[in-house]
């Protein structure tokens, strides 16, 4: 695959309600057969951008481009799409529902009972198949919104909060079964505000923040250009204020036990071991910790506000 | 298309396999055979006894017994009978005047009883009388001036005074017995009056069928207002709800991502449509059977209903102008139901439209009376009411094909109107949740393209 292909492709997209801008000059790239993450607190946007990629709404400005062409209702069948709002017939049973979302998406055919098979199996609702949704718990439900999304073997998958409301087990099912899909060659896009999740499976990141763009590009990019600046400590004994300076510790945090300090910019790790083993205290854990997504992202909003 | 099929299947499939369903299917036919035949069964029932005093203030009480016979006598004021062929009567009749023939059918009896003032004052009588009423001994008295031969008014005091029947049946027979003491007094035979006054038969043919008309008729255009009318009531509620459930649930969402919005909105009216259009098939049917095998079985037990010659062009028009009051009711519950979050909010806002619905329904007995007036041509025409009141025309007496047609094509051309509004509004309405869109956000959403 060419690395400069891109399943999807938003140059300058800017969509207005009345005053108000949900999304504003948004460019992003998402690359075939990847995981990407679209993240941002609730509001910031992230509902707006896949709206528009999905072509329920249409952007005020600028272009979409899907699979390297211009959005078209037929392209609307090559993706799936799991919205954050989402519910299920509820007189409905479990496999006509599901045979009805495949044929809004023009799937149809033998290929919809084997498919329907396969991904009730995999889900572990095999059992619940000729049960109206109002009979399933609200777990279930949502397993069952999952499989009305991947039913038609989309190349693309659109993913809005997928784990809010699964229990631990179901997440770790889902996860599972987003991996595989990547396998397969699909592309992925999350969108969610629990940077966790998005830390465990994102290969690519986009963050919104008040409609713009704050960052983007890979999760090791990302978290590299952030550098080391933060030290996990375990101390006993007398520090003598060293963590008190602020030419050498921006920031503490005292967890239970453990304290994690940030650096000062230009600060040297070092510099601060040596003068806490200078003050005689006994270092227990001092360890350079990789900044979180959430670190990044609080710092990047504090930045550009 | 494919999805636009999906729609219309889905729609009319999870409808059709209901129990519901079947439940109208049956209690459908049955209402209208009890519309039929409890009128009648009403009109058997005997009411319990009317005790009346009577304080006669003419000239050595002159008037009392005329007046009390008069009152007793079962003869009613047509000077017929009152007896079972009332009941078949009440059926066959219009519906407006059916509840006055079921009124007059009952047996109303009374009990009357003199009142002796025995040298009392009036007020002192009355108050004995109002205690006797409150006590439940009587049911009201009669004050018969002693002018009454000229031009004295009679007074009616009782505990249900709005009992119009009763209070008519006393007025008529007080009449009837002042008349007849008038005329003695001016020595004139009352059977000769009586004959004089006996009124022509006269029988009432239809010009195009050359059928007699019995009243049955009538009765079948009342029939098929109240259908029309209530199935667009009942599939218009059917939408809001399936419009509302889609977004309750957040299904649109789902939906959207797949499909447009018109295409939508579309396939789920025509496919409500069609779980319509199944019933009245299935009604149809019914209708047929009870035409041949019903009717006859009723008039073996001294009911006769004659059922009205139907020309297999009426079906067609039955279908034209369902579907267009359908689509007209739909389309604006569709509309409703996308601005809403709840079925119980939708029915407030649906309001209004169910008013214009009742107004047609009730312009049919103007349009019965004269179906060739301007009143009725103007109803007609407009799209609102023509569903039920072109139709109404159309049974009675046929207007010319060029208002038929006109109706129609101004009754679809408000549906395409109200589509395209519709469809502007519920494209942004469905996937607006938590709090129903106020007047001025519509009108942005139909302005924005």
């Amino acid at each position: 695959m060419n690395e400069n292909e891109s399943t999807l492709k938003l140059t300058n997209v800017t969509k207005r309600y009345d005053e108000f801008t949900a999304v504003n000059n948004l460019s992003l790239r998402v690359r075939p057969g990847r995981i990407f993450g679209l993240i941002g607190p609730n509001g910031a946007g992230k509902t707006t951008t896949i709206r528009m990629i999905v072509n329920i709404t249409a952007p005020d400005e600028g272009a979409i481009e899907l699979f390297g062409q211009q959005m078209t209702p037929e392209l609307q069948d090559r993706i799936g799409y799991l919205p954050e709002e989402r519910g299920l017939y509820k007189k409905m049973k479990v496999a006509d529902q599901l045979r009805f979302f495949a044929e809004l998406k023009n799937f149809k055919g033998e290929r919809v009972n084997d498919a329907i098979n396969y991904w009730l199996d995999r889900m572990g609702l095999m059992e619940w198949k000729f049960k109206k949704s109002s009979e399933l718990s609200k777990g279930m439900q949502q397993k069952v919104q999952f499989i009305a999304a991947v039913l038609h073997n989309p190349d693309l998958m659109i993913l809005d909060e997928p784990s809010s409301g699964l229990d631990p087990v179901a997440q770790e099912l889902l996860r599972d079964v987003v991996l595989e899909l990547k396998a397969k060659g699909k592309t992925i896009i999350f969108s969610t505000h629990q940077m966790e999740m998005a830390e465990r499976l994102c290969d690519d990141i986009c963050m919104i923040n008040r409609s713009q763009k704050v960052l983007d590009g890979s999760l090791r990019e990302v978290k590299h250009s952030f550098g080391r600046n933060a030290v996990a400590l375990r101390i006993e004994g007398g520090s003598d204020g060293v963590l008190e300076d602020r030419s050498l510790v921006a920031k503490v945090e005292r967890n239970s036990d453990e304290i994690e300090a940030l650096l000062t910019e230009g600060a040297d790790a070092q510099e601060l071991l040596k003068r806490l083993i200078a003050s005689g205290a006994t270092v227990n854990r001092f360890e350079l910790v990789e900044p979180s997504l959430n670190d990044i992202f609080i710092a990047k909003v504090e930045e550009s506000q | 298309m494919t999805k636009f099929l999906a729609v219309i299947k889905r729609e009319y499939l999870i409808r059709v396999r209901t129990k519901m369903f079947f439940v109208m299917i049956i209690l459908g036919p049955v209402i209208i055979v009890l519309f039929t035949v409890v009128p009648a069964l009403i009109a058997q029932i005997k009411v319990g006894t009317t005790r009346i005093a009577i304080i006669d203030q003419t000239e050595s009480s002159s008037m009392y017994g005329r007046v009390r016979d008069s009152i007793l006598s079962k003869v009613n004021d047509e000077g017929e009978e009152t007896g079972e062929s009332e009941a078949a009567r009440a059926v066959n009749s219009n519906a407006m005047t059916r509840a006055a023939n079921t009124e007059r059918a009952r047996e109303t009896s009374f009990q009357v009883e003199p009142v002796q003032p025995g040298g009392r004052s009036l007020d002192d009588v009355s108050r004995e009388l109002n205690e006797r009423i409150k006590r439940d001994e009587l049911d009201g008295y009669i004050i018969l001036p002693p002018d009454i031969l000229q031009d004295g008014e009679v007074k009616y005091y009782g505990r249900n005074v709005g009992d119009v029947f009763t209070r008519d049946q006393i007025k008529d027979r007080i009449s009837r017995a002042v008349r007849d003491q008038r005329m003695e007094n001016e020595k004139i035979n009352p059977a000769l009056i009586e004959k004089i006054n006996k009124p022509v038969n006269m029988s009432a043919i239809n010009t195009e069928s050359g059928r007699q008309e019995s009243g049955g008729g009538f009765f079948f255009v009342f029939i098929v207002g109240f259908l029309v009318y209530i199935m667009i009531i009942m599939y218009g509620q059917v939408i809001l709800g399936a419009v509302v459930e889609e977004k309750e649930t957040r299904i649109a969402e789902m939906l959207f991502s797949s499909i447009r919005s018109f295409p939508l909105m579309l396939g789920k009216l025509i496919g409500v449509s069609l779980v319509a259009l199944t019933q009245f098939a299935i009604w149809a049917l019914a209708f047929v059977a009870f035409a041949l095998y019903g009717v006859g079985m009723l008039s073996e037990r001294g009911m006769n209903i004659s059922l009205p010659p139907i020309p297999p062009i009426f079906f067609l028009y039955f279908f034209l102008f369902f579907i267009l009051g359908y689509f007209i009711y739909a389309t604006v519950y569709a509309l409703v139901g996308s601005m809403v979050t709840t079925t119980q909010e939708g029915g407030q806002v649906a309001m209004p439209v169910l008013f214009m619905l009742i107004i047609g329904f009730y312009f049919a007995f103007p349009v019965i009376r004269s179906p060739n007036s301007p009143l009725a041509f103007w109803v007609s025409m407009f799209p609102f009411f023509s569903p039920i009141t072109m139709l109404v025309r159309i049974v009675t007496q046929t207007p010319p094909v060029w208002q038929i047609a006109l109706s129609l094509t101004i009754g679809f051309a408000t549906v395409v109107l109200l589509m395209w509004l519709a469809a502007r509004i519920y494209r942004i309405g469905m996937l607006m949740y938590g709090k129903r869109a106020t007047i001025p956000e519509v009108m942005r959403w139909i302005k924005q393209a």
